[in-house]
């Protein structure tokens, strides 16, 4: 075996749901790839196509219908949500209602799987939530109440506790969604800046196509008939797999603008 | 902010000793301050006429209404941070309506299972009213987690626990229909809510294992405060929620329970107490809402009961008309001038 980079591993993997009463979905089949260190990864795919639940299996919250999600190698089956959740950190879509929390109370939840499942915040902690508020760029609405924040700020302090989490992984979920257009490129660089300068892995989905075809190293991509593609930028563009996967009635990836154009 | 916070545990357990204190004091018959100085920290016999009523009567009601307190408001908390629903509470979700259908079919069925009502029943008699009522608080909470694994919005749980109430409370009332004249006068007192019910042996019993439970919930901050940015958040946290949630759930039902079983359905307490430590604190953080939350239950429970003796002498009022007056408002005023209350 090579010296082993590689993070997360889809081994054949098949996503979907095995429900009692509808039976078993499968949604994509046989997905094959791997996260290195240091990659950024944006999935791309139509609404609706199944972005989140490829997400919900490789956090281990909707296990795979078939094949193995490998953290590290490890089977993310036998792993407990404390194993996973110092490897994995997430940034959701979920909607936080609770209007007394302060922006440190969510960013301190990030410390968790670390420590005693006492109550007790230790110094570390601390520390690591005023880096990561300080990281993210937000340190003054560290005393704020969440709930008050615009959705910018929101998204940056959610990025704040996924990065105390202390995991070589980040998974973040339509980061982007929401925000005015200076605010996606303030998040989009910052993810830019957990890879190049702390080695971090980064996987998001988005919406906004163009802007990801600028800022991440590789491709994951979606289609309707069940099928996965990963590769570079460069490649996915080349081989037509972006017009493969989105267009329709009229509209069409233009590979030479990296638009979606009307034709 | 901390020496703030202090502070006010403080004085708060300075004001729930006053409360206390006025408990003992007041009530149809007038006792001196010294009497119940005397029979509360210097005497043990009891000789006295104010001794027997101060130590027989009076005491095990201020004891129970701390406790009950203590145990309603925690489970309110509780519900409220598990099904991530600030409407959630024992009787908004039909648990105190299950817990009256384990006592109603134990009760009203009692020509079968010889069980009575009064408050010297032997200790069968309430560890059975005991079992029954948690038996049916468990049996509406399991429906309601059923319903909210299923269905995720937390408006319809919630319609779904009022309609499981309403269902239940009918089945309760053909229960009644049907059973003997005794049973059903015995069941009817109960329902209507008392602290007075109790001796001092089962005052204490509710006491300790409400302060256990209570003290239990402190081992749960981290998994508490995750839970509030909700069950994905929470996993992420590195938590099992699934067992956790049942954990919390069992928690409550018992302390739902062992509350009801002594003192019949209280409403409001465990609904209004959480938000009104939330509001008062101005957080959500587990680690200042639980303290908040056992320290407000005990000081609103023995203030509702000492304002529903103050038409003193003769009459005291229900003590679910005092919690309800006092509740609602409360309720409304912090949900008007706090924050928008999030339910979506």
């Amino acid at each position: 075996m090579e010296p082993d980079k590689t993070l997360l591993e889809l081994a054949g993997v098949d996503t979907g749901y095995n429900n009692s009463s509808t039976g078993i979905k499968v949604l994509h089949s046989d997905i094959r790839c791997k996260v290195k260190k240091g990659e950024f990864i944006a999935l791309l795919g139509p609404n609706g196509v199944g972005k989140s639940s490829l997400i919900k299996t490789i956090t281990g919250m909707l296990p795979s219908l078939t094949g193995n999600v490998l953290i590290k190698g490890k089977d993310i089956r036998h792993m407990s949500n404390r194993e996973i959740a110092s490897e994995v950190a997430v940034v959701l879509t979920d909607k936080i209602s609770d209007t007394y929390l302060t922006a440190k109370d969510v960013v301190l939840t990030g410390r968790y799987p670390y420590g005693s499942f006492l109550g007790k915040v230790t110094k570390v902690d601390i520390d690591k939530v005023i880096e990561g508020f300080e990281v993210v760029g937000a340190k003054s609405i560290m005393n704020r109440y969440f709930y008050s924040l615009s959705d910018g700020e929101k998204q940056k302090v959610l990025l704040a506790r996924a990065l105390v989490q202390d995991t070589p992984l980040i998974i973040l979920d339509e980061p982007t969604a929401f925000i005015d257009s200076p605010g996606k490129i303030q998040i989009m660089s910052l993810l830019d800046q957990l890879v190049n300068n702390h080695n971090k892995s980064v996987i998001i989905t988005t919406h906004d196509t163009d802007m990801a075809l600028k800022n991440v190293s590789t491709l994951w991509l979606l289609g309707f008939n069940k099928e996965f593609y990963s590769g570079s930028v460069s490649s996915m563009v080349e081989q037509g797999i972006i017009n493969r996967v989105f267009d329709r009635d009229g509209v069409s990836f233009n590979k030479n603008s990296l638009r979606f154009e009307n034709i | 902010m901390l020496a703030y916070r202090n502070i006010s545990f403080v004085i708060f357990a300075v004001v729930i000793f006053i409360l206390f204190l006025l408990n003992i004091r007041f009530g149809s018959v007038d006792l001196s301050w010294t009497e119940v100085i005397n029979s509360l920290f210097f005497s043990n016999s009891e000789s006295g006429h104010g001794e027997v009523i101060i130590l027989q009567y009076r005491l095990p009601q201020a004891i129970t209404s701390i406790s009950v307190g203590i145990g309603l408001s925690l489970a309110g908390m509780l519900l409220q941070t598990t099904f991530g629903n600030p409407l959630a509470g024992p009787s908004v979700l039909g648990i105190s309506a299950g817990s009256s259908l384990g006592v109603a079919l134990l009760v009203l069925m009692g020509g079968i299972t010889g069980v009575s009502m009064g408050s010297n029943s032997i200790f069968f008699g309430d560890f059975g009213i005991v079992v029954a009522a948690f038996i049916g608080a468990l049996a509406v909470l399991l429906i309601i987690i059923f319903v909210s694994g299923r269905i995720g919005n937390a408006v319809t749980v919630l319609i779904i626990g009022i309609m499981i109430g309403y269902l239940v409370s009918a089945v309760v009332g053909t229960l009644q229909f049907f059973s003997s004249s005794e049973d059903l006068h015995s069941f009817i007192l109960w329902g209507l809510g008392s602290f007075s019910n109790t001796n001092i042996s089962q005052s204490l019993t509710i006491l300790i294992l409400t302060l256990l439970i209570s003290l239990t919930t402190l081992f749960f901050i981290k998994p508490l405060n995750a839970l509030l940015l909700g069950y994905r958040y929470a996993v992420s946290s590195g938590f099992n929620v699934k067992i956790l949630q049942t954990v919390f759930i069992l928690f409550s039902g018992l302390l739902i329970a062992l509350g009801t079983a002594f003192t019949g359905p209280i409403a409001f307490i465990g609904l209004a107490v959480p938000h009104i430590a939330r509001s008062y604190f101005r957080t959500s953080n587990h680690s200042v809402l639980i303290p908040a939350v056992i320290l407000f239950g005990a000081g609103f429970s023995l203030l509702c009961n000492l304002i529903s003796k103050l038409p003193g002498y003769d009459a005291s009022l229900p003590i679910n008309a005092v919690t309800s007056i006092i509740g609602a408002p409360i309720v409304i005023w912090v949900i008007i001038k706090g924050r928008r209350l999030d339910i979506g």
